[in-house]
């Protein structure tokens, strides 16, 4: 067994029975993911249905010019209609949440309407409120009352319907199931790992580092025949693998927390069960390796020079916002997998994480983000070498 | 064999060392730790390293044990120079640091396991020292228990089992009975005169009086990184102008200052 071997074996056993680096790799990841994601989709789902069946207070000002409107309204079980209100008291009651919604027709609405003119209605509503269920419905309502006034024109002027539609769109989606999910879903995967990824590493790198300078263990470790080479090699390496393992595990949750989700359509699933080939595995997993060496080299370097874990904490913990800024930008639209993006770390994972997904990544550009980040690894492997060589790094007290 | 020969090391102040170190920080830009300080220590002799707090004394076993590089002068470790091997140099030697320096998260066996490992000591051969030494130390009793449960005295004992579990020549103990009971303080001085009947060099740093009289051959007296006495015990006691050690080293230290 060689002497990396050694610090290896002893380092996984060691960080193992950290309970802070259990937490943070498996605890948080496989219980905190289904439960958070499971609690959102079922408080979001709960909500919407609540507003969808809530009844909507409506004040009506000019029904006498508009009867069939009215009509249309009162006959809509969801509405409350309420023709006491003024109209100068709609804003105000609109914001105190005592009316949902108000509308106002001119006295002129019904003679512009007959005139075979364009009428006007006024709407007030919050579209800051509750899914903005109430502006929605009363829309829909109108948009019927509108059809029927159009139909009766067309009718009577007997012209061709064609006439008001001289487009027919006929919208054919050829996106898969897959490729949507990939767009959508596929942007959220790399949020969830990437961060389990770096908090995990970090809590071990700490732990290794500046850790075991604070205990002094890191002395009688210089003290013995391993090289400062062999000994970064082998913390790098624990490190390393705590953070791939920390990432697979909040996807082990995310894929748990998927399977709680009720009401899933099955072609969703399907794509779901796509998107878990062994293809697909086996290329964000590619991509996980030359990140989490990143991370790792990255993680060791910098706590190596904190006096205690608590120094490091303080330096690395803000570090995880500037992590999780290029996996938001992966989450903008338009920011796309390119010949320069490809090149950005950890934006090239989280746009290629989703490419991979979708299906629809270009080799090319995956051959460069793994380039990419195998050169950074390296240059982060050499620096946290060099610190380690140095006398005010590891004796800083 | 240790041969220390005009070691000097010196330690450069950055602005945050300067900052650390607020009124205590030195004028110029180095901190000279360890100035041109020249000593031998021979196997089947102890070789006691004294001085007050800040003398330099752990900065000069830091040194032997190639943790930091001279800024001058050479070590020579059984033969073997710690410029050009330092590796060859750390397996001849047992370097026990001045706190325990042990993972609480590992058994008292895994520990000294660990070190065999990294010495590469064959596995039969480490079975066989471990027994020995966990019989003659105490540690049998404990030797499943995770460290972090362990008492002081307890982790001192499994400290000085993982420095010297290769069977080292050279043993090096940084203030080996500091802030341990009599009883453990007397196990670890019976250790230490064990060592050197086994015919090892022993080299140890300490400000105990009492320890230096009951067990060094040699003698070195240490005082801001310079050395101001360097000889065997007789010698020492010949040049004594106060009755006790204490007043003798008081009386060094003091005059230097």
């Amino acid at each position: 067994m060689t002497r990396i071997h050694t610090i290896v074996k002893k380092e996984f056993t060691d960080t193992l029975r950290d309970k802070r680096t259990i937490l943070t790799m498996i605890v948080m990841p496989l219980l905190l993911v289904p439960i958070l994601m499971n609690l959102t989709i079922r408080i979001t789902q709960r909500q919407q249905r609540k507003a969808e069946v809530e009844l909507i207070d409506l004040a009506f000002i000019g029904g006498e010019y508009a009867p069939r409107l009215l009509e249309l309204v009162q006959a809509d079980s969801q509405f409350v209609v309420r023709e006491d209100v003024r109209e100068n008291e709609f804003e105000q009651l609109i914001r105190d949440d005592t009316l949902d919604a108000g509308i106002v027709v001119p006295p002129d609405f019904l003679e512009r309407i007959t005139a075979d003119e364009q009428a006007e209605v006024v709407l007030y509503y919050r579209s800051s409120s509750s899914f903005a269920v109430a502006e929605g419905r009363l829309r829909s309502v109108i948009g019927d009352y509108d059809g029927e006034i159009v139909d009766g024109r067309i009718r009577r002027m007997s012209l061709d319907p064609d006439l008001f539609e001289a487009i027919a769109v006929e919208a054919r989606d050829i996106s898969t199931m897959q490729e949507v999910l990939g767009k959508t879903v596929g942007g959220f995967l790399p949020y969830m790992f990437i961060i389990f990824m770096f908090t995990g590493a970090m809590y071990a790198g700490i732990d290794l580092s500046a850790g075991e300078k604070e205990r002094g263990t890191l002395e009688t470790l210089l003290s013995s025949p391993a090289s400062r080479l062999e000994i970064v090699l082998g913390k790098f390496a624990v490190v390393a693998t705590v953070g791939i393992a920390s990432a697979l595990i909040s996807m082990f949750g995310l894929y748990l927390g998927v399977r709680g989700i009720e009401d899933i359509p099955p072609e969703a699933m399907e794509a779901v069960w796509e998107i878990l080939s062994v293809k697909v595995v086996v290329m964000i997993a590619t991509l996980l390796l030359p990140l989490a060496a990143f991370f790792a080299a990255m993680i060791l370097a910098l706590a190596i020079q904190a006096k205690s874990f608590k120094e490091a904490q303080s330096t690395l913990t803000p570090l995880s916002i500037v992590v999780i800024m290029p996996v938001v930008f992966g989450l903008l639209p338009g920011i796309e997998l390119n010949a320069q993006t490809a090149l950005i770390p950890v934006l090239n994972v989280s746009l290629a994480t989703k490419e991979v997904i979708a299906g629809t990544i270009n080799p090319l550009h995956l051959v460069m983000s793994y380039a990419s980040l195998f050169v950074l690894a390296a240059a982060s492997i050499w620096f946290c070498v060099v610190w380690f060589n140095r006398e005010e790094t590891l004796f800083r007290s | 064999m240790i041969q220390v020969q005009n070691l000097r090391k010196e330690f450069k102040i950055t602005r945050k060392v300067r900052k650390e170190l607020g009124a205590g920080a030195p004028a110029g830009k180095t901190l000279t730790a360890v100035d041109d300080v020249s000593f031998v220590c021979k196997p089947g002799r102890v070789f006691g390293l004294l001085g007050p707090n800040g003398a330099g004394k752990t900065t000069a076993l830091r040194l032997i044990a190639t943790m930091l590089k001279p800024t001058a002068g050479t070590i020579v470790v059984n033969g073997v120079d710690a410029g050009t091997d330092p590796r060859a140099v750390r397996d001849h030697i047992g370097f026990l640091t001045g706190n325990t320096g042990l993972y609480d998260r590992l058994t008292a066996t895994e520990m000294v396991k660990y070190h065999a490992d990294l010495h590469r000591m064959d596995p039969r051969e480490f079975e066989a020292r471990r027994d020995t030494l966990f019989h003659t130390l105490g540690i049998t009793d404990f030797a499943g228990r995770r460290i972090a449960r362990l008492s002081s005295g307890m982790r001192q004992k499994v400290s000085i089992a993982r420095t010297i579990i290769h069977d080292p020549d050279v043993i090096v103990f940084d203030e080996p009975t500091s802030g341990l009971d009599v009883m453990t303080s007397r196990g670890i001085v019976n250790l230490i005169r064990d060592c050197r009947d086994a015919g090892k060099t022993v080299l140890f740093s300490t400000h105990i009086m009492g320890e230096v009289q009951q067990l060094c051959d040699d003698i070195g007296v240490l005082h801001r990184g310079r050395m101001y006495f360097c000889g065997s015990k007789e010698e020492f006691e010949t040049q004594m102008t106060h009755s006790s050690y204490e007043d003798e080293f008081i009386h060094m230290v003091g005059e230097a200052a």
